[in-house]
Protein backbone atom coordinates (compact mmCIF):
# COMPACT_ATOMS: atom_id res chain seq x y z
CA UNK A 1 0.00 0.00 0.00
CA UNK A 2 1.51 3.61 -1.00
CA UNK A 3 1.26 6.51 1.23
CA UNK A 4 -1.33 7.51 -0.94
CA UNK A 5 -3.93 4.77 -0.34
CA UNK A 6 -2.76 5.22 3.37
CA UNK A 7 -4.16 8.59 3.58
CA UNK A 8 -7.02 7.74 1.60
CA UNK A 9 -7.86 4.88 4.06
CA UNK A 10 -7.63 7.25 6.91
CA UNK A 11 -9.78 9.56 5.66
CA UNK A 12 -12.65 7.43 4.93
CA UNK A 13 -12.36 5.83 8.37
CA UNK A 14 -12.18 9.61 9.44
CA UNK A 15 -15.22 10.08 7.54
CA UNK A 16 -16.95 7.28 8.96
CA UNK A 17 -16.20 8.12 12.76
CA UNK A 18 -18.02 11.31 12.35
CA UNK A 19 -21.14 10.14 11.04
CA UNK A 20 -21.47 7.23 13.25
CA UNK A 21 -20.32 9.49 16.10
CA UNK A 22 -22.94 12.06 14.94
CA UNK A 23 -25.57 9.62 15.08
CA UNK A 24 -24.40 8.06 19.01
CA UNK A 25 -24.75 12.07 19.45
CA UNK A 26 -28.25 12.75 18.21
CA UNK A 27 -29.65 9.61 19.60
CA UNK A 28 -27.93 10.56 23.32
CA UNK A 29 -29.55 13.85 23.20
CA UNK A 30 -33.19 12.46 22.26
CA UNK A 31 -33.05 10.63 24.55
CA UNK A 32 -31.51 12.43 27.28
CA UNK A 33 -34.02 15.03 26.93
CA UNK A 34 -36.88 13.21 26.47
CA UNK A 35 -37.54 13.87 23.51
CA UNK A 36 -38.68 9.93 22.78
CA UNK A 37 -39.37 8.26 24.77
CA UNK A 38 -36.77 5.46 26.89
CA UNK A 39 -40.14 2.52 26.40
CA UNK A 40 -39.84 3.03 22.92
CA UNK A 41 -35.89 3.83 22.43
CA UNK A 42 -33.59 3.25 25.30
CA UNK A 43 -30.38 5.57 26.22
CA UNK A 44 -27.23 4.30 25.07
CA UNK A 45 -26.45 3.93 28.62
CA UNK A 46 -29.11 1.71 29.16
CA UNK A 47 -28.39 -0.60 26.02
CA UNK A 48 -24.63 -0.83 27.27
CA UNK A 49 -26.42 -1.86 30.60
CA UNK A 50 -28.52 -4.31 28.81
CA UNK A 51 -25.54 -5.61 27.06
CA UNK A 52 -23.86 -6.19 30.67
CA UNK A 53 -26.85 -8.15 31.81
CA UNK A 54 -26.54 -10.18 28.77
CA UNK A 55 -22.91 -10.89 28.97
CA UNK A 56 -23.29 -12.16 32.36
CA UNK A 57 -25.93 -14.18 31.04
CA UNK A 58 -29.62 -13.64 30.01
CA UNK A 59 -33.04 -16.27 30.66
CA UNK A 60 -30.87 -18.86 31.43
CA UNK A 61 -27.48 -18.56 29.21
CA UNK A 62 -24.70 -17.04 28.79
CA UNK A 63 -24.29 -14.34 25.98
CA UNK A 64 -21.23 -16.95 24.43
CA UNK A 65 -24.45 -19.99 25.26
CA UNK A 66 -26.83 -17.56 22.99
CA UNK A 67 -23.88 -16.98 20.34
CA UNK A 68 -23.03 -20.42 20.38
CA UNK A 69 -26.79 -21.40 19.68
CA UNK A 70 -27.22 -19.15 16.93
CA UNK A 71 -23.73 -20.17 15.58
CA UNK A 72 -24.28 -23.53 15.26
CA UNK A 73 -27.51 -23.43 13.37
CA UNK A 74 -25.49 -20.75 11.23
CA UNK A 75 -22.81 -22.96 10.29
CA UNK A 76 -24.82 -26.41 9.82
CA UNK A 77 -27.04 -25.13 7.76
CA UNK A 78 -24.48 -23.15 5.64
CA UNK A 79 -21.96 -25.91 5.10
CA UNK A 80 -24.86 -28.28 3.66
CA UNK A 81 -25.84 -25.59 1.62
CA UNK A 82 -22.34 -25.02 0.14
CA UNK A 83 -21.73 -28.36 -0.10
CA UNK A 84 -24.89 -28.84 -2.24
CA UNK A 85 -25.63 -25.90 -3.97
CA UNK A 86 -22.29 -25.35 -5.21
CA UNK A 87 -21.03 -28.51 -6.73
CA UNK A 88 -24.89 -28.60 -8.31
CA UNK A 89 -25.02 -25.52 -9.62
CA UNK A 90 -21.32 -26.20 -11.42
CA UNK A 91 -22.77 -29.15 -12.52
CA UNK A 92 -26.46 -27.55 -13.92
CA UNK A 93 -23.71 -24.90 -15.75
CA UNK A 94 -21.28 -27.47 -17.29
CA UNK A 95 -23.70 -30.78 -18.04
CA UNK A 96 -27.06 -29.85 -20.07
CA UNK A 97 -29.27 -32.69 -18.97
CA UNK A 98 -28.75 -31.59 -15.37
CA UNK A 99 -29.43 -28.00 -16.25
CA UNK A 100 -32.15 -29.36 -18.47
CA UNK A 101 -34.07 -31.60 -15.41
CA UNK A 102 -33.06 -29.10 -12.60
CA UNK A 103 -33.51 -25.85 -13.71
CA UNK A 104 -37.62 -25.82 -13.55
CA UNK A 105 -37.26 -26.67 -10.02
CA UNK A 106 -34.57 -24.12 -8.88
CA UNK A 107 -36.68 -21.31 -11.34
CA UNK A 108 -39.64 -22.35 -9.01
CA UNK A 109 -38.21 -22.59 -5.89
CA UNK A 110 -35.84 -19.90 -5.87
CA UNK A 111 -38.49 -17.19 -5.37
CA UNK A 112 -39.95 -18.14 -2.14
CA UNK A 113 -38.43 -15.91 0.50
CA UNK A 114 -36.37 -17.92 2.85
CA UNK A 115 -38.34 -16.94 5.82
CA UNK A 116 -41.65 -18.48 4.08
CA UNK A 117 -40.18 -21.58 5.00
CA UNK A 118 -40.15 -21.45 8.57
CA UNK A 119 -43.38 -22.70 9.34
CA UNK A 120 -43.34 -25.72 7.09
CA UNK A 121 -39.95 -26.41 8.41
CA UNK A 122 -41.19 -26.56 11.94
CA UNK A 123 -44.01 -28.68 10.90
CA UNK A 124 -41.35 -31.24 9.34
CA UNK A 125 -38.14 -31.16 11.77
CA UNK A 126 -39.46 -29.35 14.47
CA UNK A 127 -38.50 -26.65 17.00
CA UNK A 128 -34.65 -27.55 17.65
CA UNK A 129 -31.50 -27.27 15.46
CA UNK A 130 -32.71 -29.54 12.71
CA UNK A 131 -35.71 -27.37 11.83
CA UNK A 132 -33.92 -24.22 11.55
CA UNK A 133 -30.78 -25.62 10.16
CA UNK A 134 -32.91 -26.60 7.21
CA UNK A 135 -34.57 -22.64 7.39
CA UNK A 136 -30.84 -21.38 7.00
CA UNK A 137 -29.83 -23.97 4.18
CA UNK A 138 -32.72 -22.74 2.49
CA UNK A 139 -31.74 -19.55 2.71
CA UNK A 140 -28.22 -19.68 1.67
CA UNK A 141 -27.94 -22.44 -0.97
CA UNK A 142 -29.69 -19.97 -3.49
CA UNK A 143 -26.43 -17.77 -3.98
CA UNK A 144 -24.12 -20.87 -3.50
CA UNK A 145 -26.21 -22.52 -6.04
CA UNK A 146 -26.81 -19.04 -8.86
CA UNK A 147 -23.53 -17.93 -8.64
CA UNK A 148 -21.81 -21.37 -9.35
CA UNK A 149 -23.57 -21.75 -12.39
CA UNK A 150 -23.02 -18.21 -13.33
CA UNK A 151 -19.36 -18.61 -12.82
CA UNK A 152 -19.04 -21.62 -14.80
CA UNK A 153 -21.08 -20.57 -17.51
CA UNK A 154 -19.54 -16.98 -18.00
CA UNK A 155 -15.85 -18.61 -17.99
CA UNK A 156 -14.39 -16.45 -20.69
CA UNK A 157 -14.42 -18.78 -24.23
CA UNK A 158 -10.24 -17.34 -25.05
CA UNK A 159 -9.63 -19.17 -21.67
CA UNK A 160 -11.33 -22.35 -22.68
CA UNK A 161 -9.82 -22.41 -25.77
CA UNK A 162 -6.68 -21.91 -24.78
CA UNK A 163 -7.24 -24.72 -22.65
CA UNK A 164 -8.50 -26.91 -25.27
CA UNK A 165 -5.54 -26.57 -27.64
CA UNK A 166 -3.23 -26.89 -25.05
CA UNK A 167 -4.23 -30.58 -25.09
CA UNK A 168 -7.29 -30.59 -22.03
CA UNK A 169 -9.77 -33.05 -21.82
CA UNK A 170 -13.59 -32.52 -20.59
CA UNK A 171 -12.35 -33.40 -16.95
CA UNK A 172 -9.50 -31.15 -17.29
CA UNK A 173 -11.33 -28.12 -18.56
CA UNK A 174 -14.01 -28.06 -15.45
CA UNK A 175 -11.44 -28.94 -13.02
CA UNK A 176 -8.74 -27.17 -13.71
CA UNK A 177 -10.13 -24.50 -15.63
CA UNK A 178 -13.73 -23.88 -15.23
CA UNK A 179 -13.43 -23.84 -11.65
CA UNK A 180 -10.49 -22.00 -11.03
CA UNK A 181 -11.44 -19.60 -13.25
CA UNK A 182 -14.72 -19.25 -11.94
CA UNK A 183 -13.80 -19.48 -8.08
CA UNK A 184 -13.83 -15.43 -7.72
CA UNK A 185 -17.61 -15.78 -8.39
CA UNK A 186 -18.41 -18.70 -6.13
CA UNK A 187 -16.66 -16.83 -4.05
CA UNK A 188 -18.53 -14.08 -4.01
CA UNK A 189 -21.70 -16.11 -3.72
CA UNK A 190 -20.36 -18.07 -0.50
CA UNK A 191 -20.34 -14.71 0.98
CA UNK A 192 -23.69 -13.63 0.31
CA UNK A 193 -24.74 -16.91 1.32
CA UNK A 194 -22.94 -16.23 4.73
CA UNK A 195 -24.81 -13.36 5.30
CA UNK A 196 -28.17 -14.51 4.32
CA UNK A 197 -27.87 -17.60 6.43
CA UNK A 198 -27.25 -15.29 9.38
CA UNK A 199 -30.30 -12.91 8.91
CA UNK A 200 -32.27 -16.16 8.29
CA UNK A 201 -31.07 -17.35 11.29
CA UNK A 202 -32.10 -14.57 13.23
CA UNK A 203 -35.64 -14.35 11.60
CA UNK A 204 -36.09 -17.97 12.70
CA UNK A 205 -35.05 -17.08 16.19
CA UNK A 206 -37.75 -14.77 16.66
CA UNK A 207 -40.57 -16.85 15.93
CA UNK A 208 -39.42 -20.07 18.09
CA UNK A 209 -36.11 -20.75 20.21
CA UNK A 210 -35.09 -21.02 23.39
CA UNK A 211 -31.51 -19.62 23.06
CA UNK A 212 -29.75 -17.45 20.16
CA UNK A 213 -30.19 -13.84 19.59
CA UNK A 214 -32.87 -14.05 17.84
CA UNK A 215 -34.63 -15.55 21.08
CA UNK A 216 -32.68 -12.39 23.00
CA UNK A 217 -34.41 -9.98 21.18
CA UNK A 218 -37.91 -11.29 21.36
CA UNK A 219 -37.82 -12.03 24.53
CA UNK A 220 -36.77 -8.09 25.10
CA UNK A 221 -40.03 -7.50 23.19
CA UNK A 222 -42.03 -9.80 25.36
CA UNK A 223 -40.48 -8.37 28.79
CA UNK A 224 -41.16 -4.94 27.21
CA UNK A 225 -36.86 -4.36 27.59
CA UNK A 226 -36.45 -2.07 24.57
CA UNK A 227 -32.58 -1.96 25.81
CA UNK A 228 -32.13 -5.91 25.65
CA UNK A 229 -33.83 -5.95 21.86
CA UNK A 230 -31.36 -3.43 20.94
CA UNK A 231 -28.76 -5.08 22.99
CA UNK A 232 -29.57 -8.01 20.84
CA UNK A 233 -28.93 -6.18 17.54
CA UNK A 234 -26.02 -5.08 18.17
CA UNK A 235 -24.90 -8.56 19.19
CA UNK A 236 -26.57 -10.02 15.68
CA UNK A 237 -24.65 -6.93 13.90
CA UNK A 238 -21.17 -7.13 15.14
CA UNK A 239 -21.25 -11.00 14.94
CA UNK A 240 -22.46 -10.84 11.15
CA UNK A 241 -19.62 -7.79 10.57
CA UNK A 242 -16.75 -9.78 11.83
CA UNK A 243 -18.19 -13.11 9.92
CA UNK A 244 -17.97 -11.17 7.16
CA UNK A 245 -14.68 -9.77 7.98
CA UNK A 246 -13.21 -13.43 8.71
CA UNK A 247 -14.77 -14.12 5.17
CA UNK A 248 -12.90 -11.08 2.55
CA UNK A 249 -9.41 -12.23 5.08
CA UNK A 250 -9.75 -15.86 4.01
CA UNK A 251 -11.08 -15.11 0.49
CA UNK A 252 -7.68 -12.91 -0.04
CA UNK A 253 -5.18 -15.77 1.37
CA UNK A 254 -7.19 -18.84 -0.56
CA UNK A 255 -7.79 -16.67 -4.02
CA UNK A 256 -4.53 -14.36 -3.81
CA UNK A 257 -4.95 -13.70 -7.98
CA UNK A 258 -8.33 -12.13 -7.74
CA UNK A 259 -9.06 -8.83 -7.84
CA UNK A 260 -10.24 -7.57 -4.25
CA UNK A 261 -11.87 -4.84 -2.92
CA UNK B 1 8.61 -42.44 -36.20
CA UNK B 2 11.90 -41.40 -36.58
CA UNK B 3 13.16 -37.82 -35.53
CA UNK B 4 14.31 -36.40 -38.74
CA UNK B 5 14.91 -32.76 -39.54
CA UNK B 6 14.69 -32.03 -35.51
CA UNK B 7 17.72 -29.35 -35.07
CA UNK B 8 20.26 -29.24 -32.72
CA UNK B 9 18.76 -27.67 -29.68
CA UNK B 10 16.02 -29.27 -30.21
CA UNK B 11 17.62 -32.95 -30.51
CA UNK B 12 19.36 -32.15 -27.10
CA UNK B 13 15.76 -30.72 -25.18
CA UNK B 14 14.29 -33.87 -26.26
CA UNK B 15 16.54 -36.23 -25.21
CA UNK B 16 14.60 -37.96 -22.14
CA UNK B 17 11.10 -36.33 -22.72
CA UNK B 18 7.60 -37.92 -22.15
CA UNK B 19 5.22 -40.40 -23.48
CA UNK B 20 3.67 -37.27 -25.21
CA UNK B 21 6.53 -36.27 -26.94
CA UNK B 22 6.65 -39.23 -29.36
CA UNK B 23 2.89 -38.26 -29.89
CA UNK B 24 3.66 -34.38 -30.51
CA UNK B 25 6.23 -35.13 -32.91
CA UNK B 26 5.04 -38.16 -34.74
CA UNK B 27 4.36 -36.75 -38.06
CA UNK B 28 8.18 -34.51 -37.95
CA UNK B 29 8.50 -34.50 -41.48
CA UNK B 30 4.90 -33.25 -42.78
CA UNK B 31 4.54 -30.27 -41.02
CA UNK B 32 3.24 -28.17 -43.71
CA UNK B 33 -0.38 -27.55 -43.40
CA UNK B 34 -2.96 -27.18 -46.64
CA UNK B 35 -6.46 -25.55 -46.87
CA UNK B 36 -8.42 -27.02 -49.55
CA UNK B 37 -11.21 -25.40 -51.15
CA UNK B 38 -12.11 -23.72 -47.31
CA UNK B 39 -15.64 -22.28 -46.80
CA UNK B 40 -16.60 -20.69 -43.93
CA UNK B 41 -20.47 -18.97 -43.07
CA UNK B 42 -22.47 -18.21 -40.07
CA UNK B 43 -25.33 -17.41 -38.69
CA UNK B 44 -28.25 -18.48 -40.64
CA UNK B 45 -29.70 -21.13 -38.39
CA UNK B 46 -32.73 -18.58 -37.50
CA UNK B 47 -33.94 -17.96 -40.79
CA UNK B 48 -31.52 -14.95 -41.89
CA UNK B 49 -28.73 -14.86 -44.22
CA UNK B 50 -26.04 -16.68 -43.70
CA UNK B 51 -22.66 -14.46 -44.03
CA UNK B 52 -19.66 -15.94 -46.06
CA UNK B 53 -16.64 -15.21 -44.15
CA UNK B 54 -14.12 -17.03 -45.92
CA UNK B 55 -14.80 -18.04 -49.58
CA UNK B 56 -13.10 -21.40 -51.03
CA UNK B 57 -9.97 -20.63 -50.05
CA UNK B 58 -6.64 -23.26 -50.79
CA UNK B 59 -3.48 -22.97 -50.04
CA UNK B 60 -0.62 -24.71 -48.63
CA UNK B 61 1.49 -23.53 -46.07
CA UNK B 62 5.01 -25.61 -46.23
CA UNK B 63 7.05 -26.95 -43.53
CA UNK B 64 9.00 -24.41 -41.49
CA UNK B 65 7.13 -21.86 -43.56
CA UNK B 66 6.68 -18.19 -42.02
CA UNK B 67 3.32 -17.31 -43.46
CA UNK B 68 1.41 -14.07 -42.86
CA UNK B 69 -1.80 -13.25 -43.47
CA UNK B 70 -3.15 -9.30 -43.62
CA UNK B 71 -6.01 -8.08 -45.15
CA UNK B 72 -9.15 -5.60 -44.22
CA UNK B 73 -11.26 -6.22 -40.94
CA UNK B 74 -13.87 -8.55 -41.15
CA UNK B 75 -11.97 -11.03 -43.99
CA UNK B 76 -11.84 -13.64 -42.34
CA UNK B 77 -8.50 -13.71 -40.93
CA UNK B 78 -9.10 -15.00 -37.64
CA UNK B 79 -12.05 -17.45 -38.89
CA UNK B 80 -9.05 -19.42 -41.18
CA UNK B 81 -6.33 -19.07 -37.70
CA UNK B 82 -9.57 -20.91 -35.64
CA UNK B 83 -9.78 -23.46 -38.17
CA UNK B 84 -5.73 -24.37 -38.33
CA UNK B 85 -6.25 -24.77 -34.75
CA UNK B 86 -9.23 -26.79 -34.64
CA UNK B 87 -11.23 -24.88 -32.95
CA UNK B 88 -13.67 -23.91 -35.73
CA UNK B 89 -14.47 -27.24 -38.43
CA UNK B 90 -14.90 -25.04 -42.06
CA UNK B 91 -18.49 -25.23 -43.28
CA UNK B 92 -17.12 -26.71 -46.46
CA UNK B 93 -13.54 -27.91 -47.29
CA UNK B 94 -10.88 -29.37 -45.21
CA UNK B 95 -7.69 -28.56 -43.46
CA UNK B 96 -4.57 -31.02 -42.87
CA UNK B 97 -1.35 -31.05 -40.94
CA UNK B 98 1.06 -33.22 -42.68
CA UNK B 99 -0.79 -36.03 -43.93
CA UNK B 100 -4.02 -35.71 -40.33
CA UNK B 101 -6.97 -34.04 -41.02
CA UNK B 102 -7.63 -31.24 -38.66
CA UNK B 103 -10.61 -32.30 -36.69
CA UNK B 104 -9.82 -30.79 -33.28
CA UNK B 105 -7.57 -28.54 -30.84
CA UNK B 106 -4.09 -29.98 -29.79
CA UNK B 107 -0.83 -29.20 -28.23
CA UNK B 108 0.57 -29.94 -31.71
CA UNK B 109 -1.14 -26.50 -33.18
CA UNK B 110 -0.63 -23.97 -30.74
CA UNK B 111 -2.02 -21.04 -30.81
CA UNK B 112 -1.30 -16.94 -29.48
CA UNK B 113 -4.14 -15.35 -28.97
CA UNK B 114 -4.58 -11.71 -29.41
CA UNK B 115 -6.17 -11.33 -25.69
CA UNK B 116 -2.94 -13.00 -23.96
CA UNK B 117 -5.76 -15.06 -22.73
CA UNK B 118 -3.41 -16.65 -19.77
CA UNK B 119 -5.08 -18.47 -16.88
CA UNK B 120 -5.20 -15.50 -13.99
CA UNK B 121 -5.06 -17.59 -11.33
CA UNK B 122 -1.50 -19.87 -12.33
CA UNK B 123 1.95 -17.65 -11.67
CA UNK B 124 3.75 -17.78 -14.94
CA UNK B 125 5.87 -21.19 -14.21
CA UNK B 126 2.44 -22.70 -14.00
CA UNK B 127 0.37 -21.09 -17.21
CA UNK B 128 3.83 -22.65 -19.19
CA UNK B 129 4.09 -25.87 -17.30
CA UNK B 130 0.19 -26.60 -17.62
CA UNK B 131 0.37 -27.72 -20.90
CA UNK B 132 2.99 -30.08 -20.95
CA UNK B 133 1.70 -31.40 -17.25
CA UNK B 134 -1.71 -31.81 -19.43
CA UNK B 135 0.36 -33.96 -21.66
CA UNK B 136 2.12 -35.88 -19.64
CA UNK B 137 5.75 -34.43 -20.06
CA UNK B 138 8.07 -35.72 -17.51
CA UNK B 139 9.04 -33.27 -14.33
CA UNK B 140 12.68 -33.41 -15.68
CA UNK B 141 12.05 -32.36 -19.10
CA UNK B 142 9.57 -29.97 -18.17
CA UNK B 143 12.10 -27.99 -15.55
CA UNK B 144 14.73 -28.39 -18.82
CA UNK B 145 12.01 -26.45 -21.24
CA UNK B 146 11.03 -24.03 -18.50
CA UNK B 147 14.93 -23.39 -17.97
CA UNK B 148 15.49 -22.89 -21.48
CA UNK B 149 12.57 -20.46 -22.21
CA UNK B 150 12.42 -18.64 -19.38
CA UNK B 151 15.64 -16.64 -20.00
CA UNK B 152 14.90 -16.37 -23.50
CA UNK B 153 11.79 -14.61 -22.78
CA UNK B 154 13.27 -12.09 -20.30
CA UNK B 155 11.13 -13.42 -17.18
CA UNK B 156 14.12 -15.26 -15.10
CA UNK B 157 12.99 -13.66 -11.77
CA UNK B 158 8.96 -13.56 -12.44
CA UNK B 159 8.03 -17.02 -11.96
CA UNK B 160 6.19 -16.74 -9.19
CA UNK B 161 4.28 -13.37 -10.36
CA UNK B 162 0.66 -13.59 -11.50
CA UNK B 163 -0.35 -13.10 -15.21
CA UNK B 164 -2.34 -9.09 -13.52
CA UNK B 165 1.47 -8.26 -12.23
CA UNK B 166 3.18 -8.20 -15.69
CA UNK B 167 2.82 -5.88 -18.18
CA UNK B 168 0.80 -6.73 -21.35
CA UNK B 169 4.52 -6.81 -23.14
CA UNK B 170 5.52 -9.82 -20.62
CA UNK B 171 1.68 -11.73 -20.67
CA UNK B 172 2.29 -12.19 -24.40
CA UNK B 173 6.03 -13.16 -24.17
CA UNK B 174 4.70 -16.32 -21.39
CA UNK B 175 1.58 -17.48 -23.83
CA UNK B 176 4.82 -17.12 -26.53
CA UNK B 177 6.44 -19.58 -24.07
CA UNK B 178 3.48 -21.21 -23.11
CA UNK B 179 3.00 -22.60 -26.70
CA UNK B 180 6.81 -23.07 -27.84
CA UNK B 181 7.28 -25.33 -24.88
CA UNK B 182 4.85 -27.72 -25.94
CA UNK B 183 7.37 -28.35 -29.64
CA UNK B 184 3.89 -27.86 -31.48
CA UNK B 185 4.59 -28.29 -35.39
CA UNK B 186 2.57 -25.74 -36.07
CA UNK B 187 2.35 -21.94 -33.94
CA UNK B 188 -0.84 -20.03 -35.03
CA UNK B 189 -0.81 -16.25 -33.97
CA UNK B 190 -3.54 -14.18 -33.51
CA UNK B 191 -2.77 -10.55 -34.32
CA UNK B 192 -0.28 -11.33 -31.31
CA UNK B 193 0.48 -7.93 -30.95
CA UNK B 194 -1.77 -6.00 -31.40
CA UNK B 195 -2.61 -4.47 -27.93
CA UNK B 196 0.68 -3.88 -27.44
CA UNK B 197 2.31 -0.63 -27.92
CA UNK B 198 4.55 0.91 -30.46
CA UNK B 199 7.77 0.12 -28.77
CA UNK B 200 7.31 -2.88 -27.31
CA UNK B 201 5.34 -4.40 -30.61
CA UNK B 202 8.97 -3.51 -32.10
CA UNK B 203 10.85 -5.58 -29.16
CA UNK B 204 8.56 -8.82 -29.85
CA UNK B 205 8.56 -9.09 -33.61
CA UNK B 206 12.16 -8.96 -33.33
CA UNK B 207 12.49 -11.75 -29.99
CA UNK B 208 9.45 -13.93 -32.08
CA UNK B 209 11.77 -14.04 -34.92
CA UNK B 210 14.79 -14.93 -32.67
CA UNK B 211 12.78 -17.94 -30.36
CA UNK B 212 11.35 -19.08 -34.13
CA UNK B 213 14.18 -19.92 -35.64
CA UNK B 214 15.74 -22.00 -33.26
CA UNK B 215 13.38 -24.42 -33.81
CA UNK B 216 11.23 -23.09 -36.78
CA UNK B 217 7.81 -24.60 -36.66
CA UNK B 218 5.19 -23.91 -39.49
CA UNK B 219 3.66 -20.34 -38.69
CA UNK B 220 0.87 -18.56 -39.52
CA UNK B 221 0.56 -15.31 -38.34
CA UNK B 222 -2.66 -13.14 -38.54
CA UNK B 223 -1.56 -9.25 -38.29
CA UNK B 224 -3.11 -5.46 -39.59
CA UNK B 225 0.45 -4.39 -39.52
CA UNK B 226 1.40 -4.11 -42.89
CA UNK B 227 4.75 -3.38 -41.74
CA UNK B 228 4.94 -6.41 -39.61
CA UNK B 229 3.43 -8.67 -42.14
CA UNK B 230 6.81 -7.42 -44.77
CA UNK B 231 9.50 -7.37 -42.19
CA UNK B 232 8.04 -11.34 -40.14
CA UNK B 233 6.54 -13.69 -43.52
CA UNK B 234 8.43 -15.74 -45.92
CA UNK B 235 5.31 -15.52 -47.77
CA UNK B 236 2.63 -12.79 -47.39
CA UNK B 237 -0.70 -13.87 -48.58
CA UNK B 238 -3.23 -10.70 -49.28
CA UNK B 239 -7.10 -10.96 -48.67
CA UNK B 240 -9.79 -9.13 -49.98
CA UNK B 241 -12.83 -7.88 -47.96
CA UNK B 242 -15.82 -10.10 -46.97
CA UNK B 243 -16.35 -12.74 -48.18
CA UNK B 244 -12.63 -13.20 -47.50
CA UNK B 245 -10.63 -14.33 -50.79
CA UNK B 246 -7.17 -14.74 -51.85
CA UNK B 247 -6.12 -11.57 -53.45
CA UNK B 248 -2.71 -11.98 -53.97
CA UNK B 249 0.63 -14.04 -52.23
CA UNK B 250 3.72 -12.70 -52.23
CA UNK B 251 6.52 -14.31 -51.77
CA UNK B 252 9.06 -12.08 -49.53
CA UNK B 253 12.31 -14.02 -50.47
CA UNK B 254 12.05 -13.26 -53.76
CA UNK B 255 13.38 -9.86 -52.60
CA UNK B 256 15.45 -10.80 -49.67
CA UNK B 257 17.06 -13.55 -51.22
CA UNK B 258 18.06 -16.44 -49.19
CA UNK B 259 19.43 -14.33 -45.83
CA UNK B 260 16.02 -12.74 -44.79
CA UNK B 261 16.50 -9.27 -44.10
CA UNK B 262 13.97 -10.47 -40.44
CA UNK B 263 17.25 -11.58 -39.08
CA UNK B 264 18.31 -7.85 -38.72
CA UNK B 265 16.78 -5.28 -36.29
CA UNK B 266 13.78 -3.63 -37.54
CA UNK B 267 14.76 0.32 -37.50
CA UNK B 268 17.49 -0.76 -40.06
CA UNK B 269 15.53 -3.18 -42.34
CA UNK B 270 13.16 -0.37 -42.47
CA UNK B 271 15.29 1.68 -44.18
CA UNK B 272 16.03 -0.68 -47.28
CA UNK B 273 14.06 0.59 -50.18
CA UNK B 274 13.47 -2.88 -51.03
CA UNK B 275 11.66 -2.84 -47.88
CA UNK B 276 9.58 -0.03 -48.19
CA UNK B 277 8.77 -0.80 -51.52
CA UNK B 278 7.20 -4.28 -50.93
CA UNK B 279 5.27 -2.88 -47.60
CA UNK B 280 4.04 0.09 -50.29
CA UNK B 281 3.36 -2.74 -52.87
CA UNK B 282 1.09 -4.60 -50.01
CA UNK B 283 -0.44 -1.79 -48.52
CA UNK B 284 -2.27 -0.80 -52.01
CA UNK B 285 -3.66 -4.39 -52.76
CA UNK B 286 -5.20 -4.10 -49.40
CA UNK B 287 -6.23 -0.33 -49.33
CA UNK B 288 -8.49 -1.57 -52.53
CA UNK B 289 -10.27 -3.66 -50.39
CA UNK B 290 -11.10 -0.79 -47.48
CA UNK B 291 -14.39 0.12 -47.21
CA UNK B 292 -15.26 3.10 -45.53
CA UNK B 293 -18.85 2.56 -43.69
Amino acid sequence: MNRRTTYLRVGQLGFGAVSLGVILFAWWQVTANGIVSEFLLPAPAAVFEAAQRLSAGYLGSSLTAHLVASLSVVLSGYIAAVLIGVPLGILMAWSRPVDIAMGPLVAILRPIPPPAWIPLAILWFGIDLPGKTFIVFVSSITPCLINAYVAIKEVPANLINAARMLGAGNASLLFRVAIPAGLPMIANGLRIALGSAWATVVAAELVVATAGFGFVIMSGYRNIESDIMAAGMIAVAVTGFIMNLLFREVEKRVIPWAEHE
Amino acid sequence: MERAGVGIIEADLVMDAGPCERDIRSAARGNGIRFQNVSMSFGGNRGGHPTLAVDDFSLEVAENEFLVIVGPSGCGKSTLLAMAGGLTQPTTGRLSLGDEPIVKPGPDKAIVFQTFSLFPWMTVIDNIEFGMRLNGVSPAERQRRIDYYLPIIGLKGFEDHYPKQLSGGMQQRVAIARCLVLRPRLLLMDEPFAALDAQNRTVMQEELVRVWSAHRPTVIFVTHSVEEAVFLADRIVVMTRRPGRIKDVIDVRDTTGAQHWRAAPLDQVMRRSDFQDLRGRVWDLIRDEIVIE
